[in-house]
């Protein structure tokens, strides 16, 4: 009887111990993350549970055995056990700890290879981009938002003729000199491209930068510098300026002895210099005429040089249209009469005067019907047409019933230079100027210029002058 | 004032246009005389001055410039127009200090002339009185 109840109670206590296994066990694995050390704090907790627990048995085994030998016994038996499963416990913990700790390793070994990695690629590109922005031709200049120089390559250093270690961190206006401020004031206030003038003091040479800029912003749009690019083109200024004042001076030393020719002309035909024979007569006006010509085209080249050179000026008065127009065409009767082509002007009534320069005007008018007549075929008409619009302007225009102009030209023909070769669209002095100095003269006046055509359906040349103070 | 009465001395070592300006004035009433060069033109001013002087200003030996300079030494007030062939010329802006009516491109309709020499004419006169 004894003997069973031994039996019983080391059951309890066995299931007792295995139950406060299974707590522990359970608080183990609720533990997700493995941290350094957490083993060893495993460890420690399971052993202060032990000595409670052994604590806890050895009172209860007390209770109900009275015999010390006993007692002894069933505490040892209870111990092994607990040893034994305690040691069990600790090894898988262990062997647990131990994969998680050597993955962690793994993974942590492997994304330190993959950063380095990155960081090398990051490296070479990066010496790449340096060594590029080093050796561009052009200049490159980054400042930040308070206009602090951030980089500057050699080829800007030379163009500002600045060092880059005088000048990144610091404004880029700091020391530099007088003449230069201006211009570079100018550049940094944003946007596009823009042409800057730089002065030597040294050799008293001038350079002009071409500096194209763009505005770096952040995620949240905020402006925070600025990148630019400057190209030194001052040969290509110098050589603009070149062939402008060769055109002009060509175009001048022309004029002079033109207008000798036309003036012996007209002398002869107004027969001061005494009579002429009606062949004489003849031939005379023939030589007048082509003399005429010849003088629209070096005009035509003047007025390009001067607009080239910003010197063409406009100098307006009230005028009426209608007047100009008559003028214009009556100019072009001789010329209309020899194709029988016949000028029609359709002035609407009551059109309001306009601010314009009558001469200048009239010079797009000789341009629009001088172009007309010269593609209209014989026996053709050319209507030249005034009414207002509802944009408060007078709309001018020139119509003939010549071949047209194909689509794609449209657009191009008041392009300088321009000529297609089906059709010489441009002038009749045929320099590809005539309609690029109309459309300068028509915007001088505030107006525009465009044509409407479709192929072999004639073509229409508008253009629109604002009336004042309606 | 009758045009006729009207001398004036056109100073240009090209002929061609010394030649026509001269029958072009002529045709217009005007007593035309004529110098192809600087030392001749400051004779004929000396002996005969006129009342007005058409002076081209690039000439050889004495330019248009040494001319005026040496006329004006003894002739403070005869209207001068410097005729030149081109335009903007940079020598010309040098003759401002010079007493000049006017500067005529030689590029330009001859009518263009008329206006400047009218305007001469009358300024003079009004000095004058």
């Amino acid at each position: 009887m004894q003997h069973i109840t031994l039996i019983y109670i080391v059951t309890i206590l066995v299931s007792i111990a295995i139950a406060f296994f299974l707590s522990h066990v359970a608080r183990m694995s609720s533990q997700a993350k493995v941290r350094e050390g957490a083993g060893e704090r495993h460890l420690s907790m399971s052993l202060l549970d032990e000595d409670a627990l052994k604590k806890t048995i050895s009172d209860g085994i007390c209770e109900v055995v009275e015999s010390k030998q006993r007692r002894r016994e069933i505490s040892k038996a209870v111990s092994d056990i607990f040893a034994n499963e305690l040691e069990k416990r600790v090894e898988l913990n262990t062997q647990e700890l131990d994969k998680k700790y050597n993955s962690a390793m793994e993974q942590k070994t492997q994304s330190e290879e993959i950063a380095w990695k990155k960081y090398m690629k990051v490296l070479a590109g990066k010496k790449e981009t340096d060594a590029v922005i080093r050796s561009i031709a052009e200049g490159l200049l980054v400042v930040d938002g308070k206009g602090n120089v951030v980089m500057m390559n050699p080829a800007a250093e030379k163009l500002l003729d600045v060092s880059k270690n005088d000048k990144i961190g610091k404004p880029m206006l700091e020391n530099i000199k007088k003449e230069q401020i201006i211009s570079m004031a100018k550049s940094t206030s944003g946007g596009k491209d823009k042409e800057i003038e730089i002065f030597s003091e040294e050799d008293e040479t001038k350079k002009v930068l071409r500096s194209s800029s763009a505005v770096i912003e952040d995620e949240n749009g905020q402006t925070v510098g600025m990148v630019s690019v400057l190209s030194d083109v001052t040969k290509q200024k110098e050589l603009d300026l070149m062939k402008s004042k060769f055109v002009a001076n060509v175009t001048h030393e022309l004029r002079t002895p033109l207008v000798a020719i036309q003036k012996s002309i007209s002398l002869l035909l107004s027969k001061t210099a005494g009579d002429v024979s009606s062949t004489q007569e003849e031939f005379l006006t023939l030589a007048d005429r082509n003399i005429k010509k010849l003088s629209r085209l070096i005009d035509d080249l003047l007025d390009l040089a001067k607009l080239e050179s910003g010197k063409m000026q406009v100098k307006p008065a009230l005028t009426t249209i209608g007047s100009v127009i008559r003028e214009a065409a009556v100019s072009f009767d001789a010329w209309a009469n020899t194709k029988s082509i016949k000028i029609e002007e359709r002035v609407q009534e009551g059109l309001p005067d306009v601010n314009i320069d009558a001469q200048r005007i009239g010079q797009i008018l000789n341009n629009l019907i001088g172009n007309a007549i010269k593609f209209t075929p014989h026996g053709g008409m050319i209507i030249v047409e005034a009414v207002s619009n509802n944009m408060k302007e007078i709309e001018v225009s020139v119509q003939d019933n010549g071949p047209g102009i194909p689509k794609e030209d449209l657009d191009k023909v008041f392009d300088r230079f321009y000529q297609t070769g089906e059709r010489n669209l441009s002038d009749i002095s045929g320099t590809g100027v005539g309609l690029s100095i109309a459309r300068e003269i028509a915007e001088l006046h505030g107006g525009k210029i465009w044509v409407e055509s479709e192929k072999k359906q004639g073509a229409k040349f508008i253009f629109t002058l604002p009336i004042i103070g309606e | 004032m009758d045009n006729k009465d009207i001398k004036i001395l056109m100073v240009d070592d090209e002929a061609d246009f010394r030649q026509l300006m001269t029958f072009w004035l002529k045709s217009k009433g005007y007593t035309v005389s004529t110098a192809t060069d600087g030392k001749n033109a400051i004779e004929i001013v000396k002996k005969d001055p006129p009342d007005i002087i058409f002076l081209d200003l690039r000439m050889p030996v004495l330019d248009g410039l040494e001319v005026l300079k040496r006329i004006r030494r003894f002739n403070k007030d005869v209207p001068v127009i410097i005729i030149s062939a081109y335009i903007n010329d940079p020598k010309a802006r040098e003759l401002t200090s010079y007493n000049v009516a006017g500067v005529f491109y030689k590029g330009e309709n001859f009518e263009d002339a008329l206006p400047l020499l009218e305007t001469a004419l009358r300024t003079h006169r009004k000095l004058k009185k």
